[in-house]
């Protein structure tokens, strides 16, 4: 267990700034999960960390020790591979013992620590093979294996699910969280599933072309995302965005078929008249039965908040989305109810929002215009 | 259809009008082989136009042979009956043609010459009652004296080499009272023969190199070479350039160097001297060119007219005058044209002080433990007695008995067995109605090999079926009798002598072990340092090195051996060259064995690294970098990375290039040939220089060279086997 501070890193690659200044708190016992998409600079900040790159400005403290220079095999860190990195000539056995022995422990202890690994991860029946002859499921386990058995201070996973199915995935993301409950150790996750972030995360860094976005617990992000990006990458479907105008009396957005209410408390006062973008979940939405046309949609004569002309409905089983367009830009609401009850083509879906769910961002910087909370 | 049959018509009548006429021909024509360059071969020509215009009608076809294959061509071509009508040759080969058959009587052709022949001459082809062959000419070695230096040292006397070597203190330090090729037999039986020994004892017919002449002469020579009279290690090129360089007061040579030195020194020649002051003279071997006449000749009238015609005193002058030969046609001699000719004079004064070279078939078994005792006591005085009694056990070795002939019964009868046994079997199984549906399944497949099998069988399996037929035979000159088992017997037992005895199976093998491990270690560790630079990511220009490092590779192994042949040379080497400028000594490097061992092995290392180092930058190019980066990760320091992830992962690959390298580093026969040459006594010799030393210096005994052959063979299956086993073993569980 350690805790792990970085301090404005900055790494350039070729002649690319790959990270731009990072800054990240790492407490003990903490499971952090680093989100962001293909190529934003998740996994060199891992390698960064781990001490496979050195970093061109900034510094990286490892329980107070400042290991900004130090090799790898100074950090007493772990780290999982995308690829998992196996020893192809080494058995399970002796993959998992690999770093122990290099580290100069006794056969006993050596045997020892596989035992108990083996055990807690289920390698038992596994422990003569070769890389090559097993699946990929029990390859990413032993590469897991492999971390866990030096007992290190820091563990890092660069998208350690990636090669797997869905189903196993889906297993072994639970398996991580109880390993991670069981250990009690410090572990930073990189990721670009948002599933596996939300989950996993006591701590949610969201990254974008190499700067942090948000950090914070996953829930919070994802109820107050900082900004445009962050809301946009947390959730699925995605947040709906429609560009609107804050209407005279200040108390909401206005756009073709839409008028957001504005949560005042969140978003202090805003200027009349100003451009600004709406954010609404998909989930976020209620269907306002009465006044909605058709199927007992019933087009009322009443204001509604948002009005959807529908054209493609993607039914689910359990619920359904909706999608047409909403002051121009593409709008999708999840609509629940049985498959004869879901809208159709054509059909006009008149829904509502509460305050709280109104997400309002600015069209130029893309920053929330939430105040501090 | 009908223009086609027409034109086959014609050309089978074409066909056989040719042969008719070469038939018709064949009856005016006689042809003639020889092996004559230079002034030789035109005043050869010169005779034999002369013999066409005394003879209308009759035309001779006349064929140059280079020397090294005469005789093998010769003893292939005349029993087919496409060889020559006669041909000209040594008279040493008659006992060994005389055995092919392949030559006649020429009694009836001396007759005609009558008794105008040197009687040395005559003695010389006399095989029991009949004389073999008209002799044309005589060789042997006399004194070139270089005036201009022998003036310089004060006209000192050339009575004796005793009186030539003081002229050592008049003569610059640059320059010898005398070179020769010393460390030759040939060279040295002159000397021996003054000192009342030989080499070679041909009327008993055994070696004789033995007892205190030859301790004697061997003693003389390393005075001469201790005090500086003679130059050390002259071989027979390096003669010339000495003498023409005005470095050499005196030479011993035979009449070819007449040619190779040209207009530019004054000097004489005259017979060669004493041994001591008041001694004997020095006794060269002469050797008579005969013209042979062939068996199986298709004009045997004609060429018994033309080798009487040789020998007359017309062709005699011509070949003389134009050829500067030393004929064996004594009346010329006194025609004032010869008569003032004082090279052609003192060349055949030296031949009638000689003594005519034994034919005896021993004789020719002689020369090569003789060279080896010779060069051994010259470079290590201390050894002479040891090298002497070497030399004879030598002799003894490669003349001992041909193991016993015996009945190939048994073997035929066990293959008969054997063959009896497979056909029943077919027969058996081709009764079986599933087998005849399978075979008849699997015709297509067949077709498809056939073609594969034909060419394996001929150019794999056959010669080496043939090798292991010939190791069950024994012989010399290629005259082979069934001995079973003898030729391994014989070799595996080191023929009754200590096993690990020089030149025996056992030490041979040694030798070869160390070669190959040896090689083996530097190729592999310098294949792979030289892959880890050049697969440094950092590394500027690594392209240009890769290609550079395997240029050795690309060059043909022989340029490459005979290119550190002279690199190790002690006189004009650059391995001496850079050791002087370092104030080292100059090494004798094929003197012992450690430095010509040494210098076969940098040669091969030279060879053989650039292969083990594009298999690791390929098989290091195929090792994810992420394995790096999890074993830095997880601890390890970068030799750590080399030896535990590096070196396993590169095993795969440098396995098998290890085995490929390891057959053939151990059949290496180009780089022990030509650098050492197996030198000193042969002791870094490997099996295969050895198998191909008895099979090509030791009288041709195929059969007990294919025993090596097999042998080897057998060594390296079990070698493999082993090396495989072994590493397989220790790669743990993998499959
Ligand atoms: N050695 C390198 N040289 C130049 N660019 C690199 C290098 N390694 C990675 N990059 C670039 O850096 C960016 C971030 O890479 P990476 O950290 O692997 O992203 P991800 O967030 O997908 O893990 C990518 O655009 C990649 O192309
Ligand atoms: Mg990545």
């Amino acid at each position: 267990m350690a805790t792990l501070s970085l301090r404005t890193i900055r790494k350039v690659l070729g002649a690319n700034a790959i990270l731009k200044g990072i800054d990240l708190d790492v407490q003990s016992g903490e499971f952090v999960v680093l989100v962001g998409p293909s190529g934003c600079g998740k996994s060199t900040l891992l390698r960064t960390i781990a001490g496979l790159e050195t970093p061109d400005e900034g510094s990286i403290k490892l329980d107070d020790r400042d290991v900004t220079r130090a090799e790898p095999r100074e950090r007493d860190i772990a780290m999982v591979f995308q690829s998992y990195a196996l020893y192809p000539h080494l058995t399970v056995r002796d993959n998992l013992a690999f770093g122990l022995r290099l580290r100069g422990e006794s056969e006993a202890t050596v045997k020892s620590r596989v035992e108990e690994v083996s055990q807690m991860l289920g390698l038992g029946a596994l422990l003569d093979r070769l890389p090559k002859d097993m699946s990929g499921g029990q390859r990413q386990r032993v590469a897991m294996g492999r971390a866990i058995a030096r007992r290190p201070k820091l563990f890092l996973f660069d998208e350690p699910l990636s090669n797997l199915d869905a189903a196993l995935r889906n297993q072994v993301r639970v398996e991580i969280k109880k390993l991670h409950a069981s250990l009690g150790a410090t572990m930073i996750y990189v990721t670009h599933d948002q599933v596996e972030a939300m989950t996993l995360a006591d701590q949610l860094v969201v990254l974008n072309s190499g700067k942090v976005e948000q950090k914070g617990p996953p829930l919070e992000v994802y109820a107050r995302p900082a900004s445009r990006f962050v809301a946009g990458f947390l959730g699925s479907p995605s947040m709906n965005f429609t560009d609107a105008v804050v209407s005279d009396d200040s108390t909401s957005a206005v756009a073709e078929g839409l008028r957001a209410p504005i949560d005042r408390q969140r978003f202090g006062a805003i200027e009349r008249g100003r451009k600004v973008v709406v954010g609404i979940r998909p989930h976020d939405v209620t269907v306002r039965k009465g006044e909605s046309s058709a199927h007992g949609y019933r087009d009322g004569a009443t204001p509604t908040e948002i009005t959807v002309a529908v054209d493609v409905v993607e039914a689910m089983g359990f619920e359904a989305y909706a999608h047409g367009p909403v002051g121009g830009a593409p709008f999708v609401a999840r609509v629940e109810g049985a498959a004869d009850a879901l809208p159709r083509r054509g059909d006009r879906l008149a829904l509502s929002v509460e305050p709280a769910h109104v997400h309002l961002f600015d069209p130029e910087t893309g920053r929330s215009l939430a105040g501090a909370p | 259809m009908r223009a086609l049959a027409r034109e086959a018509l014609a050309l089978v009548c074409a066909m056989i009008l040719i042969v008719c006429a070469r038939d018709a021909a064949a009856q005016r024509t006689v042809t003639v082989w020889h092996p004559y360059r230079g002034a030789e071969q035109q005043a050869f020509d010169q005779v034999l136009q002369a013999f066409e215009r005394a003879h209308p009608g009759v035309s001779v076809t006349t064929l140059a042979v280079p020397f090294d294959a005469y005789a093998a061509k010769l003893e292939a071509a005349i029993p087919r009956g496409n060889g020559p009508d006669l041909f000209v040759d040594a008279h040493e080969r008659i006992p060994s043609y005389l055995a092919r058959r392949i030559i006649t009587s020429a009694d009836t052709a001396i007759a005609r010459v009558g008794s105008d022949l040197e009687p040395i001459a005559l003695e010389a082809v006399q095989s029991g009652s009949e004389r073999y062959g008209v002799p044309l000419a005589l060789k042997c070695l006399a004194l070139f004296v270089d005036e201009e230096l022998w003036e310089r040292a004060g006209r000192p006397s050339l009575d004796s080499l005793e009186s030539i070597a003081r002229a050592r203190a008049a003569l610059p330090p640059s320059a010898y009272p005398l070179v020769y090729y010393a460390s030759n037999a040939y060279f040295h039986s002159a000397i021996v023969h003054a000192l009342g020994g030989q080499l070679f004892d041909p009327q008993r017919g055994t070696y004789a190199f033995d007892g205190s002449p030859a301790i004697e002469s061997l003693t003389f020579v390393q005075r001469l070479l201790a005090d500086r009279v003679i130059p050390p290690e002259v071989d027979g090129a390096s003669v010339t350039p000495y003498f023409r360089s005005g470095r050499a007061m005196t030479v011993i040579s035979g009449p070819w160097l007449v040619g190779e030195l040209g207009g530019g020194r004054r000097y004489r020649v005259v017979v060669l001297p004493r041994v001591r002051d008041g001694g004997r003279v020095m006794s060269p071997f002469v050797t008579v060119e005969v013209a042979f006449l062939a068996s199986n000749a298709r004009a045997p009238e004609l060429a018994n007219e033309l080798a009487a015609y040789l020998a007359s005193p017309a062709a005699a002058r011509v070949r003389a005058t134009v050829g500067r030969q030393v004929v064996a046609t004594q009346s010329v001699w006194s025609e004032p044209e010869l008569a003032n000719d004082a090279v052609l004079a003192a060349f055949r004064r030296a031949a009638s002080r000689g003594r005519v070279m034994p034919t005896h078939n021993n004789m020719r078994l002689s020369w090569e433990p003789a060279n080896q005792a010779i060069r051994r006591a010259l470079r290590d005085p201390r050894a002479t007695r040891v090298a002497i009694d070497q030399g004879r056990r030598r002799y003894e070795d490669a003349s001992r008995p041909l193991p016993a002939k015996r009945s190939p019964l048994p073997l035929q009868l066990a293959l008969g067995l054997i063959a009896l046994a497979i056909a029943l079997r077919s027969v058996q199984r081709a009764r079986d109605p599933d087998f005849r549906a399978a075979v008849k399944r699997s015709m297509p497949a067949y077709a498809y090999v056939t073609h594969a099998v034909v060419i394996v069988a001929l150019l794999v399996v056959l010669p080496l079926v043939l090798g292991a037929t010939t190791s069950l035979y024994a012989g010399r000159d290629g005259a082979l009798e069934y001995v079973g088992g003898a030729n391994y017997w014989d070799i595996i037992t080191a023929r009754g002598g200590s096993l690990f005895a020089s030149g025996t199976f056992y030490a041979v093998l040694l030798v070869t072990v160390l070669w190959t491990v040896a090689n083996l270690a530097l190729h592999v560790s310098i294949g792979v340092v030289l892959a880890l630079v050049l697969s440094r990511p950092l590394l500027k220009l690594r392209a240009v090195y890769r290609v550079l490092l395997i240029i050795p590779w690309a060059v043909p192994s022989y340029v490459t051996a005979l290119a550190w042949k002279g690199i190790f040379h002690r006189q004009t080497g650059a391995m001496n060259a850079i050791l002087s400028s370092l104030g080292v000594e100059p090494i004798s490097w094929f003197a012992q064995f450690s430095t010509a061992f040494a210098a076969n092995v940098v040669t091969n290392t030279w060879l053989g690294f650039p292969f083990m180092m594009v298999v690791t930058i390929g098989a290091l190019a195929a090792i994810p970098k992420d394995l790096y980066e999890a074993a830095e990760v997880d601890g390890a320091t970068p030799w750590q990375q080399f030896r535990h992830i590096t070196l396993p992962l590169l095993r795969p690959t440098l396995l098998p290039a290890v085995s490929m390298g390891a057959v053939w580093t151990f059949n290496q026969f180009n780089v022990i040939f030509l650098v050492s040459g197996g030198e000193p006594d042969g002791a870094t010799e490997i099996l295969v220089t050895e198998a191909y030393r008895w099979a090509f210096t030791r009288q041709a005994q195929y059969g007990y060279a294919a025993a090596y052959a097999v042998l080897i063979f057998g060594v390296l299956v079990l070698g493999t086997r082993l090396l495989e086993r072994l590493t397989l073993g220790k790669q743990g569980g993998s499959k």
